[in-house]
Parts: structure tokens; C-alpha cells; sequence
């Protein structure tokens, strides 16, 4: 417990650098195309990826939400075809509000950036129910600090639904690949160890995940770049089994 | 009533008639045979006959007279037909007859001593006092009618040996078995010369109901038969009314003879009633004295049945005694039949369901969790995740479905349902579509068969044996583009009221929720549902037009295959319009699901009446089955009857050669009350133990439903004897008919008919019109 207060402390310290470090890896960051997404497509009953949109703290020009939009998900579709027997949605994918009716049509959400996450209260409703009548929900791209807001987003919205930290044993990583590690680092914090979390429904570990958290992670910007070498193939790999697992162990569970 | 009387007044007169005009009665004339008895030849008559007709002709047509051509033709005719009449009376026409040899036969009076005797309809009197009017003493009408040519001996339907006479009998049988009684007591009358058998009853048989009755002896069909063989006419006498004056009765009472525990239990009441029709009447079910379901019945027309369902809760496990009472109306003539019970047994066990899923969607993940704290329902998912990788959840053990789909019967068939996903047909070997089809058709489980890309004809079923069980034609094939459809679920009419689809507390309240629920989606081109099969769902249009089968079943073989064509039913958990606490989803698949698996067959089966009464034998009947479910001879099965006061009793049952795997014994109650029968069977090196099964022993209360007196029954059992039906104010004609009986002692007599006033009738109209025609045109 002593070393992970330490590691907060350090964080603490280093994360405004290294956020500014990574804002301008591999040529800057590419705009926000957020801004000008492609067009959301038809519900027709295959897995569509889609991601939750928000009102990043703090404004300004990065929406945060739209981190690795839309290679990640574009890329990740084809992987899950290819080794899945899941029909996903491979001609596009959808950016949905919590407090959005269209959001209840895909039970699996993702959400990137949840350190700058911010809710309004008809998106926390919306959140509230789609949690409570079977949604499931990845967040991802977050470290540090971070944590603190998406905590507190997550405690306003289901208060005493602690999220707990998982170990390999948990069926999510087991759930079509058997992940036998969970030691991964960050694809631009070198060093930094990913952690996962989740909370369980009715804080009951007999009961399903309701959401997983890629704490120190990021594997929404490993299968972004996953096409052009610029970080390590296996934890590319890891990236895309861990999101594979997620798919799999949320429509099964 | 009004009609019987015009119906018995009209045979009565013209019997009377008959009897006039031709001497004898119209039964004489029915059992003998005519011919002729002329001193002379016939054709002697006959050529003098022609020779008067022809001079008669002559005479006419060449009459002085001023006389038409057609008074001329009509004269002659008028003449000939005189000439005819007389013709055939010289000939001496005769009626060949079988008669009663007097005092040498032996007649018996059945007196039907059931219950529906004692009921007051005729003129406010018992129909057990018509019988004392006719059979109650040696001076009573009938019996000294038939005392001046035969011996007289009286029985009880019921049984007990001879009676001097009907007074001493008490109406207090409690079934009424016309047929088989009546064989019994001519087995008594064997070797003696019987005339006939005169039985006075009100028809109300109620043999069909009988829990002793033994499947080898055969219903009251054969039965009948029996009795006409034996050539002894049996004269009846119909006693009471047709039709009731003012009466309520409960006529049915249906409910499934088991349930799981939770499943949503109906129990349809059919009413029947006279004298009340238009009046609102609350029908009310009790189980154990407690009110677990109402309803409100509006009575039709007379004579109309009207059929309620009530609904009934399935919480309790065990055999539950429902009765189903409505009140007993103002002037009602007979109050017992306003109640009738039931047996439904709650069953408390986990069904093992396994769920073949090809492809992870959300819909498996749905359905799961609908059931998932269900302590009923077990769902055995199989899950491929990939090509040749399965993801097993549910699972008994390791070794469960280890190598993916079953590969043997006995592995499949210990399941009791199954659940078919988005999976392909090619994923299975022909054995094994073959298999899931005799899974339905010889095991007797139900399979369901869900929408999804690659299901139904776009998964390639088509034209295999798994759609053969199908309820309806798949249109699609592999190849087709996926044509994603949205489609409003509406039930239809057997939809509205089948248990699987009771998402609410009332039938208005269902149907609101079933309007209101979101629409779904199907990619399945699904067409006509075949012949047997029924639709419960219809998926409307987004025009609110088109309405393609979203949700049939149909029976196939022993079981039932149960398709459902839309993708994603989640909807109906996850919508946006669904709130969080809704239970619409976990119900219906909870329903399905049950559904599913109701009246699936155990290995060892045991099949026992609903009720019985007290020391009535009850044949308990097993059907037992090996691992393959293939019907087995050879096992021993032996069982434990349990009394309601804890009493056990052991019952050994034997092999019923002519029907492969079905055991039987026969058990006779002690006690009143519901008796548990539990079967267990050692079927090779396996024992097997059967679920209880349950009857009520209980005094017969069949002799009050369907009271009314019956005439077709008596008409019927008379008709095929050679005997005749009478109504009770005719009941002295037997007398007179009997002595044309052909059985016991009897003599052939000639009946002359020469004389019989039709001849003269007719000859002297004859030649009175003549006479008249003549007058009128002067030639007189």
C-alpha cells in the first residue's frame, strides 16, 4: 500500500510532462476528429463499437473522448471478425452520449479519456440504467492522476459500487484468449505498469463485470498504430486480446 | 323438453296408427317378415286379378256414356286399384313372427342406481320415483305387464345381485357404466331363456371417466359390441329430462397435470348453464379452502358453453387440489355439479437445458442472465467463440460437452431441452441433425430454434432433418443478403391466452404491454406456418401491415419444435424505453423456457387417473425408456404408494406384452385423499427413478355433471341389441313389444293381415270415388 501511494506521488508529479511528452509523440496529436466524425451508422443487430462522448473537463480544443477515433475501433473490428465468430460492424461505428435513447441498442460502450469525463445529469441517468439493465463498459486511455475524476464520476453515478482491482484469475481473461499475464506497460508512459479494475454488479464478485477499467493503459492507442509499428507488436497483441476478451466475456456474461 | 315430448307424443301416435290401420304394432312389423298363405296359388290371384282389370278397362273405355278420355282413365284406374286390393287379400298376407313362448322366458329390469337417479326433475319428483311407479313392486305397472308373459328378475346396474323388486334400491352409485354393467348381468343370466332386458336409466354414462377401466378391455365402443353379439335385446326407458330448466354447471376444468415451479398456470373453466344466460357469475379457484384465482363469467345462451381462464400462481410445490366453484344460483336444480377439482403438481426441479450458440451476441448474453437466479431452469450454454474454440458455461462438470456438441443419443437425450442460436447447419454432422430431430420426435424434448444470421434457411437448414420439425417453411437460404426486417410482436389469439406469453397480471393488462413493447429485429425470411402448427407471434411491419410467423410451435413426434425468428429479444431488456426495474424479458424467456421443457418425458413415466374413487382399483401405467430413449422391455419396475396419512404400500408392475416399455399394476386405494406414486425401474445397469405422480381418491361426483337426461346413449345401446327406446311415459310398450322378441323360448306364428282395415280402407275409398265420379257425370 506504502508503494502505491509512492507511484501516486511520482505520478502526481510527472504526469503533466509526460502528458505534454506524449501530445507530441509520433508528430503531434491529430486534431480532434471528434469534431467532424463520421456519420453514425443503422442498428441492424451486429456488434457495432461504439463510443461514449462527453464534455471534457477543462474544454478546449481536444475532446479527449475521441482519442484513437476511428482507427482504433476500425482496426479492432476487423481483428474480432477475423479470429471471432462474432458478425461485428466492420462499414463504420457509432459516438453516443450517455443520455442518449440510440446507446441502449449496444450493450458494450467504450470510453476513453475517463480522467477528463464529465456528466451532465441526464447523461448520469442515462448511465445509471444502462449499467443497471445489463450495459457493459470499457474505459480506457487513462493514467495518473486521472483516476481521481473518473473515481469520482464513477461513485457519483453508482455510489458504494467500488471498483476493485482484477488479477489474471478473473474469467474476463479467460474469456477466448488466455491472458496469462497482466503485465503491460503504457504505450507512451515507459515504465508505468497498466492495472485493471472493475466493479462488479451489486459489488458481488459472484456476479457479472459491469464495466472494466484499463488503469495506466491504453489499448485504444495500441490498436490505433497497431497497423504502423510505432509500438511493440506484443503488446499490440496483448492490447487486441485483452479488448477480444472484453467483447467476448460482455456478451456472454 | 318441449321438443322431447312432441318428438315422444308424434312416435306414439303413430304407433297408434299403425296399429289401426295394419293390425299390429310397427315393432312387429320390423322384427317379422311378410308372406303370403293363399289356398290357392299366388299367380292364380294374380292372372284372375289382371283379367278383372283388364275387362274393367274394356268396359270403361267403351262405355255409351259422354264420357272424357281422362274420366275414362281415372274410373279404370279407381277399379283396378279396388281389384288390386282385393286381390292381395285374397292372397292372404301373412306377418312371420318369432314370439315369446308365455311364462318360458325370463325377462330382467335393470334398475340404474347411480347418483343422477336421484335428482329431481320429472314433475318435481326423482327420477328414482318413475322407477318405484314402474318397477317397485310386484304390482307396479311395468312389472305386472310384463309378470302376465315372463319371469321376472330385477338387478342394480350398479351390482349386488337380484332384488324382488325396485323398491329397495338406493341411488347411490357413483358411476354409471351402461354397458359393461350389462354384460355382467347377462353373464348372470347365462343358460337361462331370455326374452330381453328392459333397463330403466337416465342414460348419464360416465364410463369414459372411469380410473379402473383396464386398456385391454376396451372402451364402451367395444364394448356395445360385446353386447350385440350376445343377441339378447335390451329394451331402454329413458327417465328424466333432456334438458334442465335452470342450472349452472362447471362442465370442464383443465389445467396442465404438472408445472415447474414459477411456470404461469392457467386453468380454463368451461361453464354450461340453462335459465341463467346473460348473468355475470364470479368463478373462483381454491387451493386447500384458500382463493388463489377469481374471474367473472358472463353466461351465453342456453345450452352455449363459455369457457374462462383463470390464473392461478405456481408457488407452492407439491400436488395442489385445485377446486373451481361458482355460486349456486337462485332455482338451481342440482348444486353439486357447481364445483369441480383439479390436480396440478408443482414441480420443484432443475431442467437441464443445453443452449447451442454460434457466434457471441448479445442475445445469448440476455437470455442468460434472465434465467440466471432461476433455481428451475439450468442452461447448458455452448458457446463457439471460434472456429473450433468453445467457450463452455453452465456446466455440470469438466467433462461436459468436453468435445463440443453431443456425439450419442445418450448425451443429448439427457437433456430436456434445447436452445438452437445463430449456428450454422454445416456445423453439424448429418448424425447429428438427425439426432436433434429424433430428439423431438423419439426423445419428446422440446428444441427452440432462435433467429440469427446464420439460423434457420440462412443457416442452411433447408431441406434437412431438423427442419422437418420445424413449425414453419424456412424461405431463406446461405446465400441470401442479410434483409434485417423490424417487426412489432403481436400475439395472435392462441398467442393471447398461452402461458408463455403472460406478461402481466390480467388479459388487458397483457395485451397493453405486448403494444407497448419495443419492436425487434429479424433477418430471417420465414414463411407459412405448416399444417398443425400454431403461431403464437406475429412480427407487424414498420407499415403495420405486413405481419410475417414470429413465434410458432408445432408437435412433432413425442415432443415439440418451437421457432422463434427474431435476433434480439434483449431489446426488450435493454431499450430505452424498458425501465431499469422491468421484468418483461425475464419473464418471457423464464415462460419460454418452461414451456419449453413442459410434459418432456422422463426415462420412467408414470401415467395415473386424476382421481378415483375409494375403492376403485387404479391402473398405474409406466412407460419406461432406456439411456437412448428407446423403449425398454426388459426392466423391472416397482413403485411405493404413499396414503395421505403416510401409509406406504409397494406396487410391482408387469410388463404389458402388446405395447413396448409400458409396465402396469393395478393398486386399490385405502382412505380418501391425494395418494403420491413414486416408480423406480432397474433398466440394465441403470436404476431410474420416476417423478411422483399424484391421485385423488375421492366419492365419484361424475353422476352430477352432465345430468341431463341422454336418449342417444339408450337409443343407441337398443338399436344395437335389437331392442327399442321408450320414453318413461311409454314404458308399458315394452310389454307389448317384447312378445316379438326373438330371443329366450320362442315360436313362429303367422299374423293374418287380410284383414287389416288399410285394405278395406282403401278399397272401399276406391270404390267410393268411383262411385262418385260416376254420379257426377250421369253415368251412375
Amino acid at each position: 500500500m506504502r508503494v502505491r501511494r509512492a507511484w501516486w506521488l511520482a505520478l502526481a508529479v510527472c504526469m503533466p510532462a509526460l502528458t505534454i511528452a506524449a501530445q507530441g509523440f509520433r508528430g503531434g496529436r491529430r486534431g480532434s476528429p471528434g469534431r467532424e466524425p463520421n456519420p453514425n451508422v443503422p442498428y441492424d443487430g451486429r456488434f457495432t463499437f461504439v463510443r461514449v462522448k462527453f464534455e471534457p473537463l477543462g474544454g478546449g480544443w481536444d475532446l479527449k473522448w475521441d482519442h484513437d477515433y476511428p482507427r482504433a475501433e476500425n482496426h479492432f473490428m476487423k481483428i474480432l471478425e477475423e479470429l471471432t465468430t462474432v458478425k461485428p460492424y466492420l462499414e463504420g461505428s457509432n459516438i453516443l452520449g450517455f443520455d442518449d435513447p440510440a446507446l441502449f441498442r449496444y450493450p458494450i460502450a467504450y470510453v476513453s479519456e475517463p480522467g477528463f469525463w464529465s456528466m451532465n445529469e441526464k447523461e448520469m441517468a442515462g448511465l445509471q440504467a444502462y449499467v443497471q439493465k445489463g450495459g457493459f463498459i470499457i474505459f480506457d486511455d487513462f493514467a495518473g492522476q486521472h483516476w481521481f475524476n473518473f473515481e469520482r464520476r464513477w461513485q457519483e453515478a453508482f455510489p458504494g459500487l467500488t471498483p476493485v482491482r482484477l488479477d489474471k484469475s478473473h474469467p474476463i481473461f479467460d474469456s477466448f484468449f488466455r491472458i496469462e499475464s497482466l503485465d503491460m506497460d503504457h504505450p507512451n508512459y515507459r515504465g508505468i505498469k497498466a492495472e485493471f479494475w472493475g466493479a462488479y454488479e451489486d459489488n458481488d464478485p459472484t456476479k457479472r463485470l459491469v464495466m472494466i477499467a484499463n488503469y495506466n493503459n491504453d489499448i485504444g492507442d495500441y490498436m490505433e498504430w497497431s497497423d504502423e509499428g510505432f509500438l511493440p507488436i506484443s503488446l499490440t497483441n496483448e492490447a487486441y486480446k485483452l479488448a477480444v476478451n472484453y467483447i467476448v466475456y460482455a456478451m456472454t456474461h | 323438453m318441449a321438443r322431447r315430448t312432441t318428438d315422444d307424443e308424434g312416435g306414439a301416435r303413430l304407433d297408434r296408427l299403425v296399429e289401426l290401420l295394419f293390425k299390429y304394432r310397427p315393432f312387429a312389423f320390423a322384427k317379422g317378415s311378410l308372406a303370403f298363405d293363399a289356398p290357392v296359388p299366388v299367380w292364380v290371384i294374380v292372372v284372375l286379378a289382371l283379367a278383372a282389370v283388364g275387362a274393367s278397362t274394356v268396359w270403361y273405355s267403351r262405355h255409351a256414356g259422354n264420357l272424357s278420355r281422362g274420366t275414362r282413365v281415372t274410373l279404370a284406374s279407381l277399379r283396378a286399384v279396388a281389384i288390386a286390393v282385393l286381390a292381395l287379400a285374397l292372397a292372404r298376407p301373412v306377418l312371420v313372427l318369432s314370439t315369446s313362448v308365455q311364462q318360458r322366458n325370463v325377462v330382467a329390469v335393470v334398475v340404474d342406481d347411480s347418483r343422477s337417479m336421484a335428482v329431481r326433475d320429472v314433475d318435481g319428483g326423482a327420477r328414482g320415483d318413475v322407477v318405484t311407479r314402474l318397477a317397485g313392486g310386484a304390482d307396479s305397472s311395468l312389472l305386472r305387464a310384463l309378470a302376465e308373459r315372463y319371469q321376472l328378475r330385477v338387478f342394480r346396474l350398479g351390482g349386488g345381485g337380484r332384488l324382488a323388486d325396485a323398491s329397495s334400491v338406493r341411488y347411490e352409485g357413483g358411476r354409471t357404466r351402461l354397458a359393461s354393467s350389462l354384460l355382467r348381468i347377462e353373464d348372470d343370466l347365462a343358460g337361462v331363456p331370455t326374452a330381453g332386458v328392459v333397463l330403466l336409466s337416465d342414460g348419464a354414462d360416465n364410463s369414459s371417466a372411469d380410473p379402473g377401466a383396464d386398456p385391454g378391455e376396451g372402451g364402451p365402443a367395444e364394448q356395445l359390441l360385446s353386447l350385440r353379439a350376445r343377441h339378447v335385446p335390451v329394451y331402454t326407458v329413458g327417465i328424466g329430462r333432456e334438458r334442465f330448466e335452470r342450472d349452472v354447471e362447471v362442465a370442464r376444468v383443465e389445467a396442465p397435470r404438472t408445472v415447474l415451479r414459477d411456470a404461469s398456470l392457467f386453468v380454463q373453466v368451461v361453464l354450461v348453464q340453462r335459465g341463467y344466460g346473460g348473468s355475470r357469475i364470479p368463478v373462483v379457484v381454491e387451493d386447500s379452502g384458500r382463493i388463489v384465482g377469481t374471474a367473472t363469467a358472463v353466461l351465453p345462451r342456453d345450452g352455449e358453453a363459455v369457457s374462462v381462464r383463470v390464473r392461478v400462481p405456481a408457488s407452492e410445490v407439491g400436488a395442489r387440489l385445485l377446486e373451481v366453484k361458482v355460486p349456486v344460483q337462485p332455482g338451481e336444480l342440482i348444486a353439486e355439479n357447481n364445483a369441480r377439482s383439479t390436480l396440478v403438481v408443482v414441480r420443484d426441479r432443475r431442467e437441464k437445458i443445453l443452449y447451442v450458440e454460434g457466434e457471441p451476441r448479445f442475445e445469448l448474453k440476455f437470455l442468460r442472465r434472465a434465467v440466471e437466479g432461476d433455481n428451475n431452469i439450468q442452461l447448458v450454454t455452448l458457446l463457439r467463440s471460434s472456429r473450433d474454440k468453445f467457450l463452455r458455461l453452465g456446466v455440470d462438470d469438466s467433462l461436459e460437452l468436453a468435445t463440443g456438441f453431443p456425439r450419442t443419443r445418450e448425451e443429448l437425450f439427457a437433456y430436456r431441452g434445447v436452445v438452437l442460436g445463430s449456428l450454422e447447419a454445416a456445423f453439424f454432422t448429418a448424425d447429428q441433425l438427425r439426432m436433434l430431430a429424433d430428439f423431438v420426435g423419439e426423445r419428446g424434448g422440446g428444441l427452440l430454434v432462435l433467429g440469427g444470421r446464420d439460423a434457420l434457411g440462412e443457416g442452411g437448414y433447408g431441406g434437412t432433418a431438423v427442419s422437418e420439425a420445424l413449425p414453419l417453411e424456412l424461405q431463406g437460404v446461405p446465400e441470401d443478403a442479410a434483409a434485417v426486417a423490424t417487426v412489432q410482436a403481436t400475439p395472435t389469439a392462441p398467442g393471447a391466452g398461452h402461458p408463455a406469453l403472460q406478461l402481466a397480471a390480467t388479459d388487458s393488462a397483457n395485451r397493453a404491454r405486448w403494444a407497448t413493447l419495443p419492436a425487434l429485429t429479424s433477418v430471417n425470411r420465414l414463411g407459412r406456418a405448416k399444417p398443425g402448427a400454431t403461431v403464437l407471434l406475429n412480427g407487424i411491419g414498420d407499415d403495420g401491415v405486413a405481419s410475417r410467423p414470429l413465434l410458432a410451435f408445432q408437435r412433432y413426434g413425442q415432443g415439440k419444435a418451437i421457432v422463434f425468428g427474431a435476433q434480439d429479444s434483449w431489446l426488450w431488456q435493454m431499450d430505452a424505453t424498458i425501465a431499469v426495474d422491468d421484468q418483461t424479458h425475464e419473464t418471457f424467456w423464464r415462460q419460454m423456457l418452461r414451456w419449453l421443457v413442459s410434459d418432456v418425458p422422463d426415462r420412467v413415466e408414470t401415467m395415473i387417473a386424476e382421481e378415483s374413487g375409494p375403492g376403485e382399483g387404479i391402473t398405474i401405467r409406466a412407460e419406461v425408456s432406456d439411456s437412448g430413449f428407446l423403449k425398454a422391455n426388459g426392466a423391472a419396475v416397482q413403485g411405493t404408494v404413499t396414503t395421505p396419512s403416510g401409509v406406504t404400500q409397494e406396487v410391482v408392475l408387469e410388463w404389458a406384452v402388446e405395447r413396448d416399455g409400458e409396465y402396469r399394476a393395478t393398486y386399490v386405494p385405502e382412505g380418501t385423499g391425494v395418494h403420491e406414486v413414486r416408480l423406480r425401474a432397474v433398466v440394465g445397469r441403470d436404476t431410474v427413478n420416476g417423478a411422483s405422480a399424484y391421485v385423488r381418491v375421492a366419492p365419484p361426483t361424475s353422476e352430477y355433471f352432465g345430468a341431463e337426461m341422454r336418449p342417444a346413449l339408450l337409443r343407441q345401446v337398443a338399436s344395437e341389441t335389437g331392442g327399442r327406446y321408450y320414453p318413461a311415459e311409454r314404458a308399458l310398450d315394452v310389454a307389448r313389444d317384447m312378445v316379438y322378441s326373438a330371443s329366450g323360448a320362442t315360436v313362429v306364428e303367422k299374423k293374418d293381415l287380410w284383414d287389416m282395415p288399410a285394405l278395406l280402407v282403401v278399397m272401399l275409398v276406391a270404390l267410393g270415388a268411383e262411385w262418385a265420379l260416376r254420379r257426377r257425370r250421369g253415368v251412375a
